[in-house]
């Protein structure tokens, strides 16, 4: 796999279009769903995205085929998300996560009702997320958002598996404890709403 | 707040139905184990978002936008050359604006262009003046150099010394005639031409010398009278109380020194 990664790295590095649209078609995806899952934002992911991908081609010729190419990209652009995610949380609207935002992660259905109580609980998992360390927050995304293997992201993190199987458990109970206590607050107020939108009323 | 077996289960890699036996029988872990699947479930519903064709295609034109490292450096030297395209510069510009070492390295290039002149110091051209290689001497220059006519006399004398040649000897051998006719008529010839040549040199000096001699004393009493010449106008000027007498036009030099003075030249 990673032999033939480096040959299309090569051949990108060569000037061959067809080799670097093959990279694009391969990797935009992945590079844009974690740029978005870490700014929430379309312009901004899409800027993100480019920066990623200009810093790749400018640096091609680092590349040495000894791990996934997916995990190379996204470890030399990792400062860039992460500086894009520490300026998100600075804001002050960061925690607060809007219908808009989650509107292109879920799928749309024939139901309302289903449909705006994934919403909800989408922006409910958001915004935990947002509250948890961002060396555990990250993990979470790449494995369960993004869907990479651990051998990838211990690649693109630099730390080993048994780590990124650690901190992810972590992440993963820091999220639902939160989640857990966020709906314990909110009470009978949560709970109805919760009820109302299942049952498909409007608020 | 879990009892820490979940975790090891989850780090050993355990079954789901392992994790659920575990939970059965710990009330905190069942806690946590029911936010964690809720969580999952939260998360597994959800799509990427999808990549918009704008974007796909602004991707696929970073190659015309930029260049990487390795295009960077093959672009500077002409760059630096100023045989660049607007193309190619564009692109170097774009990549020199993010990536620092490369950005270092043009600058070091392209600063160099650009170093002004060192100004010499003052005493430079003295010294390249002086250690101005010297002009090329020609075969007579060196033959009639004192120190190379010194150096041969030196080893003519040498080696006639160790030819067993003895000018005091030959001289002792032609009074005492111990020396063959020839020999001696040879000696004889060569020594009156000798005297007759020193002869006609202080021939030559004394008539030189007279000449300059005469010369000298000619130039000398034209000085004396002309300084006598000279106090006697200046006394007789005194006595007529400053008047000078000019030519009949009223113009011109006076007429007793012009006269006094082209006496001598007669």
């Amino acid at each position: 796999m990673s032999a033939e990664e480096k040959t299309l790295v090569d051949r990108c590095r060569q000037g061959e279009d067809d080799a670097w649209r093959e990279l694009v078609d391969r990797f935009g995806q992945k590079v844009y769903s974690v740029a978005y899952h870490f700014t929430l934002n379309r312009e901004d992911a899409e800027e993100l995205s480019q920066e990623i991908f200009l810093k790749t081609f400018e640096n091609l010729h680092r590349y040495d085929g000894s791990f996934p190419l997916v995990a190379w990209l996204l470890s030399i652009s990792r400062n860039l998300c992460i500086d894009r995610y520490r300026r998100r949380k600075r804001e002050k609207s960061f925690r607060f996560v809007s219908d808009d935002a989650v509107a292109p992660l879920l799928k749309s259905t024939d139901d309302p009702a289903a449909e705006a109580l994934k919403k909800e609980r989408t922006k409910l998992l958001f915004s935990a997320l947002a509250e948890i360390p961002e060396d555990l927050a990250e993990i979470l995304v790449l494995r369960d958002l993004d869907g990479l293997a651990y051998e990838e992201i211990g690649k693109m993190l630099e730390l080993p598996d048994g780590t990124v199987k650690s901190r992810l458990f972590r992440a993963r109970a820091e999220v639902a404890r939160r989640i857990r206590e966020r709906h314990e607050r909110r009470g009978s107020a949560g709970a109805f709403q919760t009820l109302a939108l299942a049952a498909g009323g409007v608020l | 707040m879990s009892c820490g077996e979940l975790e090891r289960l989850f780090l050993a890699g355990a079954s789901p139905e392992a994790v659920r036996r575990h939970a059965g029988g710990c009330a905190t872990c069942a806690r946590l184990n029911a936010d964690l699947e809720s969580t999952a479930e939260m998360s597994a519903g959800l799509v990427l978002p999808p990549l918009a064709a704008s974007l796909r295609k602004s991707l696929l034109e970073i190659p015309r936008r930029t260049v990487s490292c390795d295009g960077a450096e093959r672009l500077l030297p002409f760059a630096v050359e100023g045989e660049i395209g607007a193309d190619d510069e564009r692109r170097l510009a774009s990549h020199l604006s993010r990536c620092a070492a490369c950005a270092e390295a043009a600058e070091t290039l392209l600063g160099s262009r650009d170093l002004a002149q060192p100004i010499a110091p003052p005493w430079l051209a003295a010294r390249l003046t002086a250690a101005r290689p010297a002009k090329e001497r020609g075969l007579w220059a060196w033959i009639l150099d004192p120190k190379a006519v010194i150096a041969v006399a030196y080893a003519a004398a040498l080696l006639v010394m160790l030819l067993g040649f003895n000018p005091a000897d030959l001289a002792r051998r032609v009074r005492s005639g111990q020396i063959g006719e020839n020999t001696r008529a040879a000696v004889t010839v060569a020594e009156s031409s000798l005297t007759d040549r020193v002869g006609a040199l202080q021939e030559k000096i004394a008539r030189t010398f007279a000449i300059w001699k005469g010369r000298a004393g000619g130039y000398g009493r034209a000085a004396v009278s002309n300084a006598m010449m000279f106090l006697w106008k200046s006394s007789t000027t005194k006595e007529r109380g400053g008047e000078r007498s000019r030519n009949r036009d009223g113009r011109g030099a006076f007429k007793g020194t012009e006269m006094t003075n082209t006496s001598w030249r007669a």
